[in-house]
């Protein structure tokens, strides 16, 4: 009953309001006007107590998370010292890699100084320094400080020369095998392509697993990964060392690419889905049992491990991808890396805050609590690492061999030929053709 | 009676202040006015400035931003991968939209009929529709699944077929793959919209053709179908022009592969705009895209148009 009659005072004072709008209007222009004075002198009383004695930077990055926040991570900075403030803008996660990409790119062509700090996919890297977007660090960081890193992410990292961003964290491709039937088969962790494929096709003859090697072959980022590592393992790249030409029709690469054909064709120790499959649908059959080998990245220990969605815990190892014989294990490097904006307003401020974020001591924060490996291999020592993160630890050996996908300003559509160049050689057969075909595609694309 | 005196009496004053004879003119434009403005800002301006956009070589990550005049659609032309995503994408809409025009006729004339929960049925049978096209298309993705799919399960256990059939990784059977797909999940629509032609078709001409003596196969040759066309070329219309966009599928099932097999031209656009930012070549493709399914569409209308003056 109550409600009916409030409801009912109600609609008379909404009539009589109603009857004297003009006079109501003005009455709300007047107050939302005092509350923004109101709210705008109290907001500058507090940020200008804060401005007064601290400068004001912002951060954005993708958004990843574990038992704490990259917001943590900053407001511990924030605490830290008395000098800077960092406000943190979180984007999308790394999942929505392409929404990330341009959120940031949007932001830094405007050359506006926001955000003063910001993480980016390691792929983007020469994207944003070849449009001047990047700060270059040398100054901030000499040799000294750089050698501190893995050597293959200070080379992701550094663009004609100049070293245009930080490494913050790291993940690669990796072979993950089954303990215990290499064990029982009496065959050491493969080295060699050659070896790792005999030693597959033996389980699988003898029926101990239905695919002997599983990896990405869909079109898509992912295949670019992992060529990169093959052909990388046998001494090849896809581009010249000046980063201007192709060099993925060189006979190197070809017959890389040629080895991942004959694990479906002739070797036949993968089956021909894995043309379609990217990480997860090749994850599947690894932690069913069903496979010997696995390519993937780092996150497929975890679920390996876990009882409810494996039923190969504790028989799973982690080692470096194989390499051609005469070769080096390659692992396509993956991760997210810190740049400054060149046109930040507070380049001290940003620099300090960065070599805060990139401390041995904050990567070990980022490793333990929010399970992202350490770009520095000291921080690998950690005893707080050993135990928290076991496995993360063991993964030192896989970054050491970190590799770059190509670095050119016009990655994505290298990256786009490659995936389309890639694909066809694997489906028809032809690998030289159409290596070379794409070859050509990207000195066009280069070259403009 | 009383809404309209009191229409008259707010309108009766105003028509005789001022000048009646400029109100009268200007008052309808004024009306149409915010409708208008609020296509011409949603609709017309983008169009006109992708259409400006594909005349540049605007790139985000070149910072580039020149007029080029025909260039991107001289590249275009001789672009393989825009010719071959062309041809995807008008096969999809052809086949899909044949195969959902005929399989949701048949539907429809089921659900037509009354038999017991026809209400159940005809409401389950949306349920595909309803689905977002991405959690369809990730489910897709693990029945089509070469190795572990309960689709090879089912034609293996049936002794259909000796060995799995690679359905997304394999050249020659992805496109039907993602054909099949959009056929399952949009056949409903097509269903739905013929069920609704059917019911405006009078009782009375069916009753009539039984009485002349038509059997079933007669009056569905001769009265429903004729009476159906329109709606059954409507709704292929809005068929044929929702599936040359096809993107969700594509991009969660194969991301184009393998071997460009199954992309297509919203694909590929969304790679060049999105991925590699070159807004000038990527409004290109859009372009191509519009004139594509605009030339769809005249095709449909002209063939509407032609059948109904006939009927007249």
């Amino acid at each position: 009953m109550s409600q009916d009659e409030s409801g009912r005072s109600a609609a008379k004072t909404a009539l009589a309001a109603s009857l004297n709008r003009r006079s109501l209007l003005k009455g709300a222009s007047l107050a939302a006007g005092s509350m923004a004075l109101g709210g705008g002198l109290l907001a500058s009383t507090s940020s200008g107590a804060r401005a007064a004695d601290r400068t004001e930077i912002t951060f954005a990055s993708a958004k990843f998370y574990a038992k704490k926040t990259i917001a943590q991570i900053v407001d511990a900075f924030n605490e830290s010292q008395s000098k800077i403030h960092v406000k943190y803008i979180e984007l999308p996660p790394p999942s929505s890699s392409t929404e990330v990409h341009q959120a940031l790119v949007q932001q830094l062509a405007r050359r506006n100084g926001a955000p003063d700090v910001f993480t980016q996919d390691v792929v983007w890297i020469a994207e944003f320094a070849g449009a001047g977007w990047a700060l270059p660090l040398d100054e901030y960081f000499p040799a000294a400080a750089r050698a501190e890193y893995f050597p293959g992410l200070i080379d992701a990292c550094t663009y004609q020369g100049k070293l245009t961003a930080l490494p913050w964290i790291v993940d690669g491709g990796m072979l993950f095998y089954r303990k215990d039937l290499l064990e029982a088969a009496g065959a050491k962790v493969p080295e060699t392509w050659a070896d790792m494929a005999m030693i597959a096709a033996e389980l699988q003859k003898g029926g101990k697993v239905d695919f002997g090697y599983l990896w990405q072959g869909k079109q898509a980022e992912v295949l670019v990964c992992d060529a990169v590592e093959v052909i990388a393992s046998n001494n090849g790249s896809i581009l010249s060392a000046d980063g201007k030409t192709a060099s993925v029709g060189s006979d190197q690469a070809v017959e890389a690419m040629q080895f991942l054909y004959d694990t479906i064709n002739t070797t036949k120790i993968s089956p021909a889905d894995v043309l379609s499959w990217d990480e997860e649908p090749s994850r599947l059959p690894f932690t069913a049992g069903k496979a010997a080998f696995l390519r993937n990245w780092s996150y497929v220990y975890g679920i390996a491990q876990d009882p409810s969605a494996s039923s190969v815990v504790d028989k799973v190892g982690v080692a470096p991808l194989p390499h051609f014989a005469g070769g080096k294990s390659a692992a396509c490097l993956g991760g997210y890396q810190y740049g400054v904006n060149a046109s930040t307003k507070h380049r001290e401020a940003a620099v300090e805050f960065l070599t805060w974020m990139s401390s041995p001591a904050t990567q070990l924060r980022f490793a333990v609590d929010l399970g992202l490996a350490p770009t520095r291999p000291a921080v690998f020592n950690e005893a707080e690492l050993a135990k928290e993160q076991p496995f993360m630890q063991t993964l030192q050996g896989v970054f050491t061999g970190a590799t770059p996908r190509p670095v050119t300003p016009k990655y994505a559509q290298v990256s786009l030929a490659l995936q389309s160049g890639f694909s066809r050689g694997l489906v028809s057969g032809d690998i030289k053709k159409e290596l070379t075909a794409t070859a050509s595609k990207i000195d066009a694309i280069l070259g403009t | 009676m009383s809404l309209q005196q009191t229409a008259t009496a707010i309108a009766g004053p105003r028509k005789g202040a001022g000048n009646p004879f400029r109100w009268q003119l200007v008052t309808p434009w004024l009306l149409l006015l915010p409708a208008f403005l609020s296509l011409a800002s949603v609709s017309v301006y983008p169009i006109l400035k992708g259409l400006w956009l594909s005349f540049t070589n605007t790139s985000l990550v070149t910072q580039e931003h020149d007029f080029i005049g025909f260039g991107n659609y001289r590249l275009l032309w001789v672009d393989d991968l825009f010719w071959n995503a062309w041809w995807h994408t008008i096969t999809f809409t052809a086949v899909s939209t044949l195969a959902e025009t005929l399989l949701g006729l048949a539907i429809a004339l089921l659900l037509f009929e009354h038999f017991a929960f026809r209400g159940v049925v005809r409401a389950a049978m949306l349920v595909p529709w309803a689905m977002p096209t991405v959690v369809t298309s990730k489910m897709f993705g693990w029945l089509f699944d070469g190795q572990h799919g309960l689709i090879n399960y089912l034609l293996k256990s049936a002794g259909i077929i000796k060995d799995n059939v690679n359905w997304l990784g394999s050249v020659d059977n992805a496109l039907w793959t993602i054909i099949f797909a959009d056929v399952w999940k949009t056949t409903p629509f097509m269903a739905l919209l013929l069920l609704a032609g059917l019911h405006t078709i009078p009782k009375s001409l069916i009753e009539a053709a039984r009485m002349d003596g038509a059997r079933s196969l007669a009056t569905f040759w001769y009265v429903r179908l004729p009476m159906l066309l329109p709606t059954l070329l409507i709704a292929g219309l809005f068929r044929a022009l929702d599936a040359f966009r096809v993107f969700d599928l594509v991009y969660v099932l194969t991301g184009g592969g393998p071997a460009d097999s199954t992309e297509t031209l919203s694909t590929l656009n969304y790679k060049t705009l999105f991925s590699t930012l070159q807004f000038g070549y990527g409004s290109a493709i859009s372009t191509a895209m519009f004139i594509t399914e605009a030339l769809i569409a005249l095709g449909f209308c002209i063939f509407l148009y032609e059948r109904l003056r006939r009927q007249r």
